[in-house]
């Protein structure tokens, strides 16, 4: 793996965006809903480690998504200092116990966080359990998805002037 | 780093307010709530002590809409600004795609300015960004201070790559929006520029990361470089200037309660006497329903205690997981 600082300008912009396809959604989504199923947990959301929902799935019609991510994303990134600190590596998962609802955080390749919110419908321990299968079969996703040939999707070539006029609309009015 | 989601038809991007403590850039963002209009704004989510310094961060999203097919959204963050804080600091820069300086007009605030700006150079270089790569502009705020050091000056001591500058009084609006939207078009163009050559890999990265806040490599390649900053108009303010409120000289690590300038209609004013809270302010993004919010609040504030009790060396760490 290459650090930064001995980067190309080409393999440093490679870093700049993360891009997420549907045929590997998909694949995550179907193994996000096997896990609700088996765990009995409520809601399974896939954030990157900026803080960006990646997918989501189970009861999440009272989130508010983009701020859970965010919180989740500066969280997890809070206790890995701490574990740097500490003389961890990282701490690869986090349990955040509530009184009614329960959040378990786990890593999943080096970018992304598995975030299970779950209740007392089901037990930390079954959550935890299927979690690591889970993150295991995620992490293989992503290396088959690496391996792969691109799927060819591409903003459209009028994002940039599109987003132009937006920006006058949004700031202008 | 931009996320690109052709699942959620989604296209994120992160910008991040920094500057010197008390510069102004949790003003900026809240001007920002205050006037975006109610269908492009999410809540505003505030990390702050009882003085309301920012502690961790302030956030809020702000949708652009539907560009080109992709919904397209800005996730806002502010910095601590307080030397104190630096490591909570460079987490909020993590995977930013722009930034803002907000810099402080008072004289007294020059060496403060340019400490902030090296240590922005600094923590970007740990994760292996380049600032003359990052898209960025700089705000020169409290414009209406009357002692305010004249802008060229400034801008020698500041402003060493020649990027966009802006005048800003925060605090009445003057000179927020004309910031911001500059630096989205920045963004978005270095996306755009991105896309030019075409996506590659699919999903993310590499297993087991690399220690300290460096990133690993992965993902598609992008092989053209940043764009150049466009030229920018520097706005005057307008009006009237506005006395000066509750500066005081040499703010505490802590940040002793201070008084907050009035935020006008209808925006509730930060909470008060919490030694350490989160305050949430309203607005929904579309799909987020409405009604729901509320029920949201109570998870919020659960996941920040235990983000708190965290740092108090309380959280219970699992350490039991498989090694990805
Ligand atoms: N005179 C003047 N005061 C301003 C202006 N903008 C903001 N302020 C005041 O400056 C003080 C600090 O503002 P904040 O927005 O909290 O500063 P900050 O940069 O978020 O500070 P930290 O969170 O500690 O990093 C507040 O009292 C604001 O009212 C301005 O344009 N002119
Ligand atoms: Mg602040």
């Amino acid at each position: 793996m290459l650090e930064p600082h001995s980067m190309s300008q080409n393999q440093r912009l490679r870093h700049d965006r993360l891009t997420f396809y549907k045929e590997d959604i998909d694949q995550i989504d179907e193994l996000l809903s096997d896990f609700l199923r088996l765990s009995g947990a409520k809601c399974a959301l896939l954030i990157d480690k900026d803080g960006h929902l990646v997918t989501k799935r189970g009861e999440l019609c009272t989130i508010d998504i983009d701020t859970i991510s965010a919180l989740v994303a500066g969280s997890f990134a809070a206790t890995k200092e701490m574990a740097r600190l500490l003389g961890e590596e990282e701490f690869t998962a986090m349990f955040h116990q509530g009184e009614r609802d329960n959040i378990q955080l786990s890593l999943v390749g080096d970018r992304t966080l598995l975030t299970i919110l779950f209740d007392d419908r089901t037990t930390v321990g079954m959550v935890r359990l299927y979690a690591g299968d889970t993150a295991k079969k995620l992490a293989a996703i992503y290396q088959a998805a690496m391996q792969r040939d691109p799927s060819g999707s591409q903003l459209h070539e009028a994002f940039g002037t599109d987003a132009k006029s937006k920006l006058d609309n949004l700031f202008d009015s | 780093m931009v996320q690109i989601n052709f699942a959620l038809k989604e296209v994120n991007c992160k910008v991040v307010f920094y500057g010197p403590g008390m510069s102004g850039k949790t003003t900026n963002l809240e001007i920002v709530h205050q006037k975006a209009p109610e269908e492009n704004k999410g809540e505003l989510t505030s990390i702050s002590t009882d003085g309301d310094r920012t502690l961790f961060f302030d956030f809020m999203p702000l949708d652009l809409g539907n560009v080109a097919g992709m919904r397209t959204k800005f996730q806002l963050y502010t910095v601590p600004g307080q030397v104190y804080y630096n490591s909570t600091r460079k987490l909020v820069l993590q995977g930013v795609d722009g930034v803002i300086f907000v810099a402080d007009s008072d004289p007294e605030k020059m060496d403060e300015n340019v400490e902030s700006y090296a240590n922005l150079i600094e923590n970007l270089e740990e994760y292996g960004k380049d600032v003359r790569e990052l898209p960025h502009v700089i705000q020169y705020n409290k414009r209406d201070l009357p002692n305010a050091m004249p802008v060229a000056e400034i801008d020698s001591r500041l402003n060493k790559f020649g990027v966009p500058t802006f005048e800003a009084v925060a605090y009445t609006g003057e000179g927020v929006f004309p910031t911001l939207k500059t630096l989205a078009a920045m963004v978005l163009e270095s996306i755009e520029k991105m896309d030019g050559k075409a996506p590659r890999r699919a999903a993310p990265a590499a297993p087991k990361a690399a220690p300290a806040p460096k990133q690993a490599a992965t993902l598609d390649a992008a092989t053209v470089p940043a764009p150049a900053p466009a030229p920018a108009p520097a706005p005057r303010p307008r009006g009237p200037a506005r006395p000066v409120g509750a500066r005081r000289p040499a703010p505490p690590p802590h940040g002793a309660p201070r008084l907050r300038r009035p935020i006008p209609a209808g925006a509730p004013g930060r909470s008060a006497a919490r030694s350490v809270g989160v305050t949430r302010r309203g607005a929904a993004i579309a799909p987020v329903a409405a009604p729901a919010k509320r029920g949201s609040v109570g998870l919020v504030v659960g996941l920040m205690v235990a983000l708190i009790a965290a740092a108090a060396g309380v959280a219970y760490f699992v350490y039991g997981t498989p090694q990805l």
